[in-house]
């Protein structure tokens, strides 16, 4: 079964000088279950909006949704109990302190004590629950907004730009977090426009742009969509290394002060063993991968729906 | 009943509500505080002078009904004694507190307004309402539900700050007044008065709840209701008193003074402007519309 299930979404706001505009036009998604999955697109792609209407927050002007098998315009209700989710930024009382900020929450599934202290347990956040949210950095109001989503144990969990505005230490606790809650078998559906850093994280993409589909599927796939890889190799004489290259019958070039070799990866030991047989020796040695920003930036190119 | 439970909680985690709490009480104490200053207790002498002045004015009084019986009353001697004014004496009589409390029931519901605005106005403010709906995503369900627990908090302050005036006021008549000249149902009249003023209070606090869900903040439910109340029907009510009976201020006015608005204009008392009835009656239909708004506009209204 399908965790999220998006067909012919269509999302159109009335402007209120007249006219509208579209956020969300004809996507059409499916999110397998289990692992995690980036909904990767730049800044008004439409992924909040998308997300809005997933959690009915936001009502369609036409197409399907369905959560956990639920139609999402009329059986929500039956399945949001299992689905944790933060929608743009945390929203939490910021007066009120992480703990009773969870309390609330957690009295409307009728969830103890025990649930909110696992929950804070889970993000590290234990020690300042008795603080006042306002006091919280930004990491940190991030952190009580996925304890938040965990006190429900949900086996779906929706989040919106988790690593948003936060420090280089902040982005690699969310990394290691949303990576271990993908291990524990749920699903974790997390929009990003920083497609670098979902690379590291997600086994599937799926990339949108202007409120369309651009591709989707598992990240090695989407990756292999736009060229093959390549062995980039530094060494002091690159003319040399060339012709060593070409003649054990290894396709490459120069480029950009060192040479790309156009072979996969895993041949870099033959590479390697080429050059050290004509006496040439290398100082770099590395797999050419293309990122999903390269790949976003071709395949928006291609389609015409780039910024 | 545990989203009930959870938006008690919320209610009960506002600073706001605590501090509305701690503003009576201490307006309370300081009224009263001039009041026992400014008053004295009074002699034997005083109060006997003071009960044969107000005899003769409730004589004067059905002299001048003629026995007729004013709409609204039971007899014309009930009619008497509610206005002919109660026996004067110089300085703080208990018996008076139930007149006090009409008058000071506007600001109770100020304060009730305050809360309602806020109570519904604080999660657009912060976006909380984003995350409530993706905990509880059946909207009806969520509007009921605050509402209720808006009706329960008004009255629950209203009731406690009622209760602590009307503490005060006994103390004050003990010590620097008079308890002479109380009715026999006196307790009763002015329990059921504190069940008035917190009903109208918990009347105003939900239209100003559904005005905050409409336009999603509290500053704007409140500037809309006050500007509505004192500007809007201010001028009405001057321009074309024909309908001073379907405005929201009179209609509360006379349902917590008990007392119909009536026509005394060329001596009689044929003309009633507005009776209790119906007053509960306007009431009911601002809040019950109002917030019937406030329910189709947040169901249907996307939140960004």
């Amino acid at each position: 079964m399908a965790m999220i299930e998006i067909e012919g979404l269509r999302k159109e706001f009335r402007r209120l000088r007249g006219g509208r505009t579209v956020a969300v036009d004809g996507l059409d998604l499916s999110v397998p279950e289990g692992g995690v999955f980036g909904f990767l697109g730049p800044n008004g792609a439409g992924k909040t909006t998308t997300i809005r209407c997933l959690l009915g927050l936001v009502r369609p002007s036409s197409g399907r949704l369905s959560l956990l098998g639920a139609d999402v315009g009329r059986a929500l209700p039956s399945v949001i109990g299992r689905v944790g989710s933060i929608v743009e930024a945390p929203a939490m009382f910021p007066r009120f302190s992480g703990r009773r900020n969870l309390e609330i929450l957690a009295r409307i599934h009728g969830e103890g004590d025990a649930a909110i202290d696992a929950s804070l347990e889970r993000v590290g956040l234990r020690d300042r629950a008795m603080d006042p949210v306002k006091a919280y950095s930004l990491g940190m109001k991030q952190r009580l907004a996925i304890a938040a989503t965990l006190l429900r144990d949900p086996s779906l969990l929706i989040l919106d730009e988790p690593a948003n505005g936060l420090d280089p230490a902040g982005i690699v606790e969310v990394r290691e977090l949303l990576r271990s809650l993908g291990a524990e078998g749920r699903t974790i559906f997390v929009s990003s426009h920083i497609l670098s850093e979902v690379q590291q994280t997600a086994d599937h993409v799926a990339i949108v742009a202007k409120g369309k589909l651009i591709t989707a599927g598992p990240v090695n796939e989407v990756l292999a969509t736009t060229g093959g890889t390549g062995v980039i190799v530094k060494l002091a004489d690159l003319e040399a290394g060339r012709r060593a290259l070409g003649a054990a019958n290894i396709p490459c070039t120069i480029t950009g002060g060192a040479i790309r070799a156009d072979v996969p990866a895993y041949q870099s030991e033959r590479i390697s063993r080429t050059l050290a047989e004509s006496k040439l020796y290398v100082t770099e040695l590395r797999p050419d991968t293309v990122d999903l920003e390269t790949v976003f930036l071709e395949l928006t190119r291609d389609r015409g729906v780039g910024d | 009943m545990r989203l009930f439970r959870s938006e008690l909680l919320r209610a009960r985690s506002r600073r706001l509500v605590w501090m509305v709490v701690l503003g009576g009480v201490l307006a309370t104490l300081i009224a009263w505080g001039f009041a026992a200053y400014y008053s004295h207790k009074p002699s034997a002498a005083e109060v006997a002078t003071a009960q044969q002045a107000f005899d003769r004015n409730i004589a004067a009084c059905l002299r001048h009904t003629g026995n007729e019986v004013p709409p609204g009353y039971d007899s014309a001697d009930q009619y008497c004694r509610e206005n002919a004014g109660g026996p004067y004496l110089d300085g703080f009589v208990l018996s008076d507190l139930d007149t006090i409390m009409h008058h000071t029931a506007t600001f109770v519901i100020l304060l009730a307004l305050i809360v309602g605005a806020s109570l519904g106005g604080a999660d657009w403010t912060t976006n909380t309402m984003t995350t409530l709906l993706t905990w509880e995503s059946r909207r009806v369900r969520v509007f009921f539900v605050r509402a209720a627990v808006i009706v329960a908090t008004v009255i629950a302050i209203t009731v406690f700050i009622e209760v602590v005036f009307a503490a005060v006021a006994v103390l004050v008549a003990a010590t620097r007044g008079s308890t002479a000249f109380l009715p026999p149902d006196f307790w009763r009249t002015v329990s059921l008065t504190m069940g008035r003023v917190s009903l109208m209070a918990a009347a105003f606090a939900v239209i100003a709840y559904a005005i905050a869900m409409v336009g999603r903040s509290t500053v704007s439910s409140l500037g809309l209701v006050f500007g509505y109340l004192i500007v809007f029907e201010g001028i009405i009510a001057g321009f074309r008193p024909s309908i001073q009976g379907n405005l929201l201020v009179r209609a509360a006015v006379v349902v917590v003074s008990h007392q119909p608005i009536v026509d005394g204009g060329g001596g009689g008392f044929s003309t009633v402007l507005l009776d209790v009835p119906r007053a509960w009656l306007v009431v009911g239909v601002y809040t019950v519309i109002l917030a019937m708004v406030g329910l189709v506009v947040f169901r249907r209204r996307d939140v960004t």
